[in-house]
This record gives structure tokens, C-alpha cells and sequence, in this order.
């Protein structure tokens, strides 16, 4: 959660929200509805790859920015 | 391009003309360059009309539902220097990274929408928006060179890897996982 406010992303959160309910509307895809589609055990697969991969990418742009600054 | 046309089955002869008579007269120059100049286009533009333009037509046919196809490529020479550094952001790791988000956004989307057909349609949407298929390839040769300090940093990646990670969350909040 800091790290999120320390670096500003170059698109804005609600642009990809609303482009990803957008698509989902258009091939009539009701995020209710798919909610129904996991169990509980992939629901939390799924929780830990995306929080291991934000990390990883975070790890990434820290150390960009440090090559950056040298 | 009627006019050249009479002309151009010999280009050669049509130089030798020119040189030929600015030789005898400097008067006429100005209005035989100016007719080279003109009309030496329109004769390429012929050319590729029969041939470029009418490929184009014919590759740019396919399907758009193509997937990504990214590429990053970095190539350093360095040949006959002394005391190079090169320092290359680590464009591996990232397009590694990229690929891993690429994966999960296509898992997730596989397992919650998978079942109905639209799954792959949705798949495709959401990442045809926010990347479009690019390579990147970096050459640098470095040669017969003292003392030089080289950095290379793929930015494509980097803004790439921002907003997949970012289009994986805001996928995974609206179907209610995190």
C-alpha cells in the first residue's frame, strides 16, 4: 500500500476499471455470476500468485529507479 | 509521366543528355534539372505502386485477433576499446515478468469466465487495449573506443509490466478475489 502512493502509475486505476467492466458488459460476461465459478482453494491460488507478482514487479521498478539515479 | 515515359527506357541516355548540354549552355540547366527532379519521382512512384503498395494491401489482411507478440532483444559489441562499461537494465528479468502477468491474467480470466465460450474473447480484449505488439531490439556497437560508459533501459517493458500488473488487480478486485 506505500509503495503505491510513493510511485504514481502512468495509467489511473479507474481507467482499467472501467475498461475491464466495459469489456466484460460487451461479451456479456457478469462478474456475479463468475464469482460462482471458483472454490474457495482456487480463490486463494489466485489471491497468492497476484500478491507475489505485485511484489515481484515492485521489486522490479525499485530497482529501476535505482539504476536510475546513479 | 506520359512525357517521361518516352524517355525513360533509358535512364543513362537521359543523364548524358543533361551533362551533354550543360556543358554547351548554361542557360538551359536550371530547366533540365528541374525536369530531372520532377520527373525522376513520378517513375519511382510507378515502381511501387506495382509492387510495394500492392503487397501491403494483401499482409495487412489478416486477422486482428492476433496475440501479443513481444520481443526484446539487446545486442552490445564492443570491439577493439578499452575501459567500456556497459550497464544494461535487466531487460531479461523484465520480459520474464511480463510474461508471468501475461500468464495470470490469462489464468484468471480462464478459470472464473473460462466455461463460457467468451473466455478467450475477454482475454483478448483486455490485452489487445493495453499493449499493442511491439519489439524492441537494442544494437549497440561500440568500437575502436576509450573510456566509455554505456546504459541501456528498456522503457516499453517497464511501462508494460505498470500496466499489466495494474489490469491483473483491477481483474481480480471485480471478480471479487482480493
Amino acid at each position: 500500500m506505500m509503495s503505491e502512493s510513493s510511485k504514481k502509475p502512468m495509467m489511473p486505476n479507474k481507467v482499467i476499471e472501467v475498461m475491464v467492466d466495459s469489456i466484460f458488459r460487451k461479451n456479456g460476461v457478469k462478474p456475479e455470476e463468475v464469482k460462482d465459478n471458483l472454490s474457495e482453494k482456487q480463490r486463494e491460488m489466485l489471491k497468492e500468485m497476484v500478491a507475489d507478482l505485485k511484489e515481484q514487479v515492485e521489486e522490479f521498478q525499485q530497482k529501476r529507479n535505482e539504476s536510475k539515479s546513479e | 509521366m506520359s512525357v517521361y515515359r518516352s524517355k525513360a527506357e533509358g535512364t543513362n541516355r537521359f543523364h548524358e543528355d543533361l551533362y551533354g548540354d550543360d556543358c554547351a549552355c548554361d542557360s538551359q540547366e536550371s530547366g533540365y534539372e528541374t525536369n530531372n527532379y520532377q520527373s525522376a519521382p513520378a517513375y519511382y512512384e510507378n515502381g511501387f505502386n506495382s509492387n510495394f503498395f500492392g503487397d501491403t494491401s494483401v499482409v495487412q489482411e489478416g486477422d486482428e485477433f492476433s496475440y501479443m507478440e513481444q520481443e526484446s532483444a539487446e545486442v552490445i559489441w564492443v570491439k577493439e576499446s578499452c575501459n567500456i562499461t556497459v550497464t544494461s537494465t535487466d531487460t531479461q528479468i523484465g520480459a520474464s515478468l511480463q510474461a508471468a502477468l501475461q500468464l495470470a491474467i490469462a489464468i484468471v480470466i480462464r478459470l472464473s469466465i473460462g466455461d463460457s465460450a467468451d473466455g478467450e474473447e475477454v482475454e483478448q480484449e483486455l490485452m489487445q487495449t493495453i499493449i499493442s505488439s511491439q519489439v524492441n531490439k537494442q544494437k549497440i556497437f561500440i568500437y575502436n573506443t576509450k573510456d566509455a560508459k554505456v546504459t541501456t533501459t528498456d522503457t516499453d517493458i517497464a511501462i508494460n509490466i505498470q500496466l499489466l500488473l495494474q489490469l491483473l488487480v483491477a481483474l481480480v478486485i471485480m471478480i471479487d478475489i482480493l
